[in-house]
């Protein structure tokens, strides 16, 4: 492998290849000290007169209301919470710790018991919903966010985002019974209304080739059978979340909000509008089921206006009777309001043919959202009172629940759940990382391409002005990138202040972009972004016995036939422990292809890489070992050409413990 | 006392005697019941033409494996024939196996492994999972694991974590690491190796053991019940209702009950064929499947029945081989699709069966009904 060389030739003789080696890790070694940038979070506390733990913010993520609709159970997501509010009184009247950061939150059929997902400790807490106390914890699968009861109240559905898959648990013994495997990503989860199905939203695409459009999945689980029924494709979209489902007499769609990008056109076009849109999918079983598994018809609308862009939808609830689907955008701090009966009439009159253009089409929206209110800072879930008098919104990032009168179309009050009146500088840039406010018709902010809160997407992007069309990129985590410096695949930014800055304003955004004082409290929330617990690593820290061997060959050099490895094509020379598992330098692995104009690409760390699908710099390995099956013929990107495939499961058995 | 006692154990014997009489006397009055009802799925109506190398049951579906894809058959019926165009990773299909837990279905292919879920395939290969090699023979599932027999070994798939393990020579007794078949027991599951005999491997310990033939010898079985009959395994089937384990072998059949060694020869036996393709065993019943027809065997009461067509004329006849080696033969107006047999699969008392040229449904009916009837006939062939 080479460094940023312009030479074609790959490798070189023993000498010159162990002089370029003790270079390299000379340099690594200099560059593993701790960095300007890797002191960014030291930076946040220096500010003492702001610094605020993030814990004593409640960050109101779910919510549920008991079924006389007087209290509503909210999830805080910061603190670790659930608060019931007395819905008369709008104030706090109850609150309980949980497990670590609460997602989602389901009530029992008969509301007694509530269920709480604790995506950061991979279990349920189960509490009292009289009592208020805790009843006790079941373990569940990894990351867990979305969760229902079925309707006899037996088993308890839970979308277990990390792990791809959904654990049913018997509320019985509080065992868990098995699990099914969702499709990316799942994060909400919906029983439908006659009980015999539970939806599962995905909020990534499927792992595909990256120069095909994304297509998620909404897994729908036969309740009696327990087993999948179907896996609908909803193509064209990512980031769906929330499902809400219309009665039969309003159509029976299930509703749900998505990400609709133009990811295989250059970036540039947002200057252009409809780069990024936002919209409702609307799905239900076909009318006349042809042979096979039942299907679905899958339609999608836009709730954009032409000129104004309402990002990152998230919530999405419906009256009991149909009428009103609200849904928040959370990146646009606002709710739509929309007609059920016009929606219905615009994809009943719409043919066949034109779904798809319907689904592209920003004129649409003006037929069927009749409202648009402005809430709170990052509204989430929502959900619409029993009596349909009234709706709630959770505002994550201001602590509130902002209270809709339906009646009346006005939002009639905004509950205070608590939390610091002040923000910190942490909780500013968080704010920001939010909104879209700041790119252009508020197409997109931070987190519409790194979703749950600093993820990538999953898609690679054509980024680069100058070269429309070529250096598609396969987008980054921002989880734990922490002292892994520089930035972008070919390296060019030396620290999150300049790859925010005016760069980001000028090529992303296309827009005035941040101040520097935003752009300060931005890197400072970015650079607070930690990897999840990682679920293929022992608690303890003991690898397995693969791992453990997977650790030997990554730390290796010598060949199974035991040839010395040259130093740059090892493992951890490129891949440094000392720094995250990087180099932080730029490296020529032989994977570019001729849409390239660089050859050397941003060694990009290791950490956590088992839940960053698909890899390399354009996103063309979509599995680990395709990294070497398939992209290193010529060992160029390490010697690898002599592990047989044992020792290759072991290596990756090893990385997904990072 | 004694008295007292004596009549009492008398009282015993006479009760046993009793049952033992009046459930023999039920036995005897009750009809054999032969598979003489046999539908065929072939090319002639819709199947896809050649070799069904494999077939397995979920319920009222049926999944058979093809030459030319996977076919779904529901309540009889031919629903859909899967082929790579639908996204099955290999045209020819070797196995399946249906997760009871999750309905999900795996099926073994020459391309690779697929998992049928929610009306999707998904694929795993060898340059695109751990899989250890893209000619995949057998797959079973074993709660949230998921065991495959490739040509390069045998595969461990954790559902959960994502994790492949591969068994081969490196890390088990594995003679050879061509594995055809896998079966899965509560305390151990069971591997058929080409070459290298059956190794089972203990869920509980972690440890691999291997069985294979004690004289080592291709044509010949110097040590009679005493191991394996033959290394070259095409099947294993553990019967858990019997606590033992048969293997099928080109070179005749063997079970293992923990203890004991039973072999089986076409010269000692009612199995029409020592080319033995695939055993399957329930309760009392132990499913041969030959190259020359199709063998039910009673371990219990040692009578063999054999089904397959006339090899010239193509009619149904139905081979019976008693305890004594006498046989008889019946006949019966359908039959198997083929006399070659692949493999088998239950549906309650019904059975499919995959031949060389096309799927058979055989039903079981009362002898006597169909012997009275124009279209049946019975012959002893004596010894």
């Amino acid at each position: 492998m080479k460094v940023r060389s312009a030479s074609p030739a790959i490798g070189g003789s023993r000498p010159r290849n162990l002089i370029a080696g003790i270079a390299l890790v000379a340099v690594i070694a200099i560059l593993g000290r701790p960095s300007v940038a890797s002191a960014a979070p030291q930076a946040a506390g220096a500010d003492s007169g702001n610094y605020i733990p993030r814990s004593q913010y409640l960050s109101p993520v779910a919510m549920t209301l008991s079924a006389d609709g007087r209290w509503l159970y909210i999830a805080c997501e910061d603190s670790d919470l659930v608060l019931a509010v007395d819905t008369r009184s709008q104030k706090v009247e109850r609150r309980v710790h949980v497990g670590r950061m609460p997602r989602g939150i389901a009530l029992s059929p008969g509301g007694k018991f509530l269920y709480v997902s604790n995506e950061d400790s991979n279990d349920v807490t189960e509490v009292d919903a009289e009592t208020f106390r805790v009843r006790r914890t079941l373990a569940v699968g990894w990351g867990p966010v979305g969760l229902t009861t079925d309707r006899a109240g037996k088993v308890l559905y839970v979308a277990n985002t990390l792990g791809d898959d959904i654990s049913l648990v018997d509320l019985k013994s509080g065992r868990e019974l098995k699990r099914l495997e969702a499709g990316h990503y799942p994060e909400y989860v919906a029983l439908s209304r006659d009980g015999s199905r539970v939806y599962v939203a995905n909020l990534l695409a499927r792992v595909a080739p990256v120069d095909q459009p994304p297509v998620s999945e909404l897994t729908v689980i036969d309740t009696s059978r327990q087993i999948v029924a179907a896996r609908v494709d909803v193509p064209g979209v990512i980031q769906m979340r929330h499902i809400a489902e219309l009665p039969a007499i309003a159509g029976g769609y299930l509703l749900v909000p998505f990400m609709r990008p133009k990811n295989l056109n250059p970036l540039v076009q947002i200057q252009q509008g409809w780069y990024l849109t936002h919209g409702l999918a609307a799905i239900r079983p076909a009318a006349v089921a042809s042979d096979g598994p039942k299907k679905y018809q899958v339609a999608e609308v836009l709730l954009d206006d032409i000129d104004r862009y309402y990002a990152d939808g998230f919530g999405v609830a419906a009256t009991p009777d149909g009428r009103w689907a609200l849904v928040t955008a959370s990146g646009a701090n606002v709710v739509s309001v929309v007609d059920s009966a016009k929606l219905r009439h615009l994809l009943q009159n719409t043919p066949p043919a034109r779904q798809q253009e319907l689904a592209n089409r920003l004129d649409s929206a003006s037929q069927f959202v009749v409202q648009r209110f402005p809430v709170g800072q990052n509204p989430t879930d929502v959900l619409v009172s029993p009596d349909s008098r009234f709706a709630y919104i959770a505002n994550r990032m201001d602590d509130t629940v902002s209270v809709v009168d339906l009646g009346r179309m006005r939002i009639a009050s905004t509950i205070d759940l608590g939390g610091p009146k002040e923000i910190s500088r942490e909780r500013r840039g968080e704010r920001l990382f939010f909104n879209a406010s700041h790119c252009y018709q508020g197409q997109m902010a931070c987190a519409t391409c790194h979703p749950h809160e600093g993820l990538s997407d999953g898609l690679a992007w054509s980024l680069e002005t100058p070269q429309l069309g070529r250096d598609v990129v396969e987008n980054r985590t921002l989880f734990g990138i922490d002292g892994t410096s520089p930035f972008k695949w070919n390296g060019k930014n030396p620290n999150l202040e300049t790859q925010d800055g005016p760069r980001t304003a000028m090529y992303i955004f296309r827009s005035q972009g941040f101040s520097p004082k935003q752009v300060n409290d931005l890197v400072t929330y970015i650079h607070s972004l930690q990897l999840p617990r990682n679920p293929h690593l022992a608690p303890n820290g003991h690898l397995t016995d693969a791992q453990a061997r997977g650790r030997a060959i990554f730390f290796r050099d010598r060949t199974t036939d035991g040839r010395l490895i040259p130093p740059l094509d090892r493992c951890y020379t490129c891949h440094s422990p000392l720094t995250r598992y990087t180099s932080r330098v730029s490296m020529d692995v032989g994977t570019a292809t001729h849409y390239d104009t660089i050859h050397a690409f941003d060694v990009p760390q290791l950490t956590g890489v088992s839940t960053r699908q698909p890899y390399l710099h354009n996103g063309e390995a979509l599995e680990l070992e395709d990294i070497w099956t398939i992209f290193n013929p010529e060992d160029k990107h390490g010697i690898t050409s002599d592990l047989n495939k044992a020792q290759l499961n072991d290596l990756i058995e090893f990385l997904k413990t990072l | 006392m004694e008295r007292a006692s004596a009549a009492s154990h008398g009282r015993k014997i006479l009760w046993i005697v009793g049952i033992f009489l009046l459930a023999t006397s039920v036995a005897a009055a009750q009809d054999p019941s032969f598979y003489t009802k046999w539908t065929n799925y072939t090319s002639a109506n819709g199947f896809p033409p050649g070799e069904v190398y494999c077939v397995t049951v979920d319920g009222n579906r049926v999944w058979a494996g093809t030459g030319h894809g996977l076919v779904l058959l529901e309540n009889g019926r031919i629903q859909k024939v899967f082929t790579t165009k639908d996204g099955l990773a290999g045209r020819a299909v070797m196995s399946v196996a249906v997760d009871r837990l999750t309905g999900d279905v795996w099926i073994g292919t020459f391309g690779g492994l697929s998992r049928y879920s929610g009306g999707q395939f998904k694929n795993y290969t060898n340059l695109t999972s751990g899989l250890a090699n893209d000619l995949v023979y057998g797959v079973a599932v074993q709660g949230q694991y998921l065991w495959v027999a490739t040509t390069a070994g045998v595969n461990r798939l954790d559902t959960h974590t994502g994790s492949w393990s591969i068994f081969n020579e490196s890390n088990a007794p594995f003679e050879e690491p061509w594995t055809y078949g896998i079966s899965v027991g509560a305390e151990k599951i069971y591997f058929a190796v080409w070459g290298g005999g059956v190794l089972s491997y203990d869920l509980a310990n972690h440890y691999w053991k291997p069985y294979t033939d004690p004289d080592g010898e291709m044509e010949l079985v110097l040590y009679r019940n005493q191991g394996l009959i033959h290394n070259i395994v095409s099947s294993v089937s553990w019967n858990p209702d019997t606590k033992t384990f048969w293997a099928s072998t080109y070179f005749g059949l063997s079970s293992y009950d923990g203890r004991n060694w039973h072999n089986y020869l076409t010269k000692d036996s009612g199995l029409p064929s020592n080319f033995i393709n695939a055993v399957k065993s329930r309760g009392n019943q132990v499913w041969a499947c030959t190259q020359k027809g199709l063998s039910e065997f009673n371990p219990t009461t040692n009578t063999w029945i054999t089904y397959r067509p006339d090899a010239k004329t193509g009619r149904g006849e139905i081979l019976i081989t008693r305890p004594d080696g006498s046989k008889r033969q019946i006949a019966s107006s359908t039959t198997l699709a083929h006399n070659y047999i692949l493999n088998l699969d239950f549906q309650g008392d019904d059975i499919w069966v995959a031949t060389a040229n096309g799927l058979s449904h055989g039903a079981r009916q009362p002898y006597k009904q169909q012997a009275s009837g124009a279209q049946s006939t019975a012959r002893s062939l004596g010894r």
